[in-house]
């Protein structure tokens, strides 16, 4: 890449090159076989009980949030989209939780801008979504003029993914 | 994709444990083998359902503190070339397009990490350049309050009959 970024992710001092193979091979190109462990570990030249051990040891570290499936909502045939309210400072905690207690939100974050609250929404179809979203404006009292009602139109990246080395 | 792939997907909300064969237990509780388990989620993977399966990392834990929704104005004959060209980089890890609305004409979303601000807002500045496109704004994220890798499976009433 031409572009160097001033914001190459480096992991923190304390994992070894091994750990750092390891966190990006599970993260990137996860085998989906019954031993997935064991070909993590040909690949980074070590056994399937050291790939154990270093994953619980990274785990226990708090590194490892999860290891598991993202799923499409679209593809399940649901409906979603993404919600931005402009909201007084002071309220920002209490709607957060308000929206929380609701369920199917799948992100919610406070952000610094105008807009400061954003969150993504899910429902079974776009009735249900409509639904979700005036009882949320009703119980939040959040004015429709304070809201921004973003659907993806299409999506062009959805990676999760952090380079270590 | 039938009711057992539904409750597979359901019981995989929390993730597979640290054991030699992760699936196998899954797979007693859906009443197939764990070889049949694998291959439905390969498949799923295949049709996108599973738009990812794989280890998700804390990005705090591992020094990254600027997380930012990074918005951008792109002509529409220009969009696919922009989007194509930001998502080549690590840092970007979504880009979305989205409605616009008459008072919010940001059309292109980027989610960008690193570690922290300056970094990110410099990076910000020179992809500005390098695409030429000078209308953005950066949001930074200041406080998560749900983060939910899955998203959608949960209540039983979410399943098409």
């Amino acid at each position: 890449m031409p572009l160097d970024s001033a914001t190459t992710l480096k992991a923190t001092e304390r994992l070894d090159p091994i750990d750092r193979r390891l966190l990006e091979k599970a993260q990137d190109d996860f085998p989906l076989i019954v031993r997935p462990w064991k070909s993590i570990g040909n690949d980074l030249g070590i056994t399937e009980k050291e790939v154990i051990k270093r994953l619980n040891r990274l785990s226990r570290r708090g590194l490892i949030r999860r290891i598991g499936p993202a799923l499409d909502a679209r593809r399940l045939g649901m409906a979603s989209t993404l919600i931005a309210m402009k909201l007084p400072e002071k309220r920002i905690q209490h709607v957060a939780s308000l929206i929380r207690k609701r369920g199917n939100v799948s992100h919610c974050y406070q952000r610094e801008h105008e807009y400061n609250l954003w969150f993504t929404i899910v429902a079974r179809d776009k009735l249900e979504l409509e639904k979700m979203l005036k009882e949320i404006r009703r119980r939040t009292r959040v004015a429709e003029n304070d809201t921004l009602n973003l659907p993806a139109t299409r999506i062009f990246k959805t990676d999760v993914r952090f380079q270590l080395t | 994709m039938d009711k057992t792939d539904w409750e597979m997907l359901s019981f995989l909300q929390e993730g597979i444990p640290l054991v030699r064969e992760p699936f196998s237990d899954l797979a007693e509780r859906l009443g197939i083998t764990p070889d049949e388990a694998v291959e439905r989620l390969r498949t799923l993977q295949e049709e996108k359902v599973i738009r990812k399966f794989g280890l998700f990392v804390w990005k705090s834990r591992l020094g990254v503190a600027a997380n930012a929704m990074v918005v951008w104005k792109v002509p529409s004959n220009r969009i696919q070339d922009v989007a194509e060209f930001l998502s080549e980089f690590r840092e970007v890890t979504h880009c979305y397009q989205r409605r616009t609305t008459p008072k919010w004409r940001y059309n292109l979303y980027t989610m960008i990490h690193g570690r922290e601000r300056e970094g990110v807002t410099d990076f910000v500045k020179r992809l500005s350049d390098r695409v030429g496109v000078r209308d953005y704004a950066i949001l930074f994220s200041v406080k998560e309050f749900v983060r939910r890798s899955t998203g959608p499976i949960g209540p039983s009433r979410f399943r098409k009959q």
